[in-house]
């Protein structure tokens, strides 16, 4: 009873059971929101987002092809909602620095905090492209050849782009750690 | 291996999915330090970026989904094919007088038509809860499916499918908070002989004191007579908790 595979259930959605729908919502609600968070930074607008996504789900459902994954399908949904709806230049705006505001606590949270914080802006930081990548690697699990399916390019490629993509992350993270963090890495340059 | 190619592996050894090329990578970290710095720092970052936390959406972009979903199927529900004829002139100038006729007519039944409206939608709601429920209930996680529990309270208690899966919930699902939620919320359906025979049914399918326990009680309250051959059945289990034998007894003589 638990395990209706995501694609049968799209399948049905195309043939008309609109409420198989619900089961994919209950699935990977939560997933899509995140990977919006991480990519505009704003809760607001990614719940939004994650409605749009699954109202495009019921208007483009038959251009679903079962032997896709449903996943890559539905990132490519995502990708263009996105796009769509704040444009290029909106779609490069800061994280909010939301950790540093409620600093003010034991010094061991407030080390993790910062760390967070650094981490979060670091990723604010990134060049779009290679932000979701990270997203879609590590935040969302997905498998290279899913990877490579919403990108359009090789799984080979993919690999390539998401150790490139960490690397620049670590140096702006370490830059944004300062001197005394700098110290102690080897890689950054 | 030189250091170009093991930088391509560096991602499938921060995942752990290095196979074929294990040994290369590894003797080529062995013999360069530059990579071996590189692919540990980096690894570090990796961890880092896996060990951010989650976000939880409001419960307003569940609601928003529903209503939305809702809101398809009745479009769908009204735009069905239309017939050619539909649109012939002939067709459109009768309907036309047979409107006119139906409006003078409106008056007397439009009473009767606004509680059909309310009954209507108060029927897609009911369809929307059941649809929530069912949905949740399907879910990986234990607290999704607890909150499918929670929505089998707010549907109808002649829901044959809500209850049905709530009878499956109890006999197959592999969290013991979630069988008990469920085994609560079918006191909404024991009027129904399926969920009062489901209840029994699923008495010799536990292996959880406290979901037998809480089953027994649930058949006592609803002083279900039809119950006792199951109940028997558990006195006599070699395998069962003493403590459910002696619950079963006192259940047994509450039915007498």
């Amino acid at each position: 009873m638990y395990e209706a595979s995501d694609s049968s259930l799209m399948q049905a959605v195309r043939e008309g059971d609109l409420g198989a729908l619900a089961i994919l919502f209950e699935r990977h609600h939560r997933p899509l929101f995140n990977y919006f968070v991480h990519m505009n930074g704003n809760r607001d607008l990614s719940e939004d987002l994650v409605q749009d996504v699954f109202v495009r789900m019921l208007k483009y459902r038959q251009s679903y092809q079962p032997e896709r994954a449903f996943t890559a399908w539905m990132y490519q949904i995502a990708r263009n909602a996105q796009t769509d709806s704040i444009g290029k230049r909106k779609f490069e705006v800061a994280l909010p620095d939301r950790e540093f505001a409620s600093a003010n606590v034991m010094e061991e949270n407030l080390k993790r905090k910062q760390e967070i914080s650094i981490l979060k802006r670091a990723m604010a930081r990134l060049p779009v492209e290679k932000r979701e990548l990270l997203v879609l690697s590590r935040f969302q699990n997905l498998k290279y050849d899913e990877i490579a399916s919403i990108l359009g390019c090789d799984v080979g490629a993919v690999k390539v782009r998401v150790y490139r993509a960490v690397r620049a992350l670590g140096q702006i993270y370490f830059e944004l750690s300062g001197p005394s963090a700098q110290g102690g890495t080897r890689t950054a340059g | 291996m030189n250091c170009e190619q093991a930088r391509t592996q560096f991602v499938d050894y921060w995942r752990g999915t290095l196979e074929d090329t294990r040994a290369e990578f590894d003797a080529h970290l062995a013999s360069c330090e530059h990579c071996r710095a590189e692919a540990e720092d980096l690894k570090d970052m990796w961890s880092a970026l896996g060990a951010l936390p989650d976000e939880d959406p409001s419960l307003r972009l569940r609601a928003r989904f529903y209503d939305s979903l809702r809101e398809w199927r009745r479009r769908e529900a009204i735009h069905r094919p239309a017939f050619w004829w539909l649109r012939h002139p002939a067709f459109q100038t009768a309907a036309a007088m047979l409107i006119l006729a139906a409006g003078i007519g409106t008056g007397y039944v439009l009473r009767g038509r606004e509680i059909s409206e309310v009954s209507h939608l108060r029927g897609e709601v009911d369809n929307m809860r059941q649809l929530v429920a069912l949905s949740l209930l399907q879910q990986q996680g234990a607290s999704d499916r607890l909150r499918g529990v929670s929505y089998a309270y707010r549907v109808e208690p002649d829901d044959s499918q809500v209850l049905s899966a709530l009878l499956t919930t109890v006999d197959h699902d592999s969290n013991v908070d979630v069988r008990l939620a469920a085994v609560d919320a079918l006191k909404k359906f024991t009027n129904n002989p399926v969920g009062r025979n489901g209840l029994a049914r699923a008495l010799a399918k536990q292996d959880s004191p406290l979901v037998q326990i809480a089953i027994l009680d649930e058949i006592v309250e609803v002083h279900d007579k039809t119950a006792r051959p199951a109940i028997q059945a558990l006195v006599t289990s070699p395998d069962v908790n003493p403590e459910v034998k002696q619950h079963a007894q006192w259940a047994l003589r509450q039915l007498q």
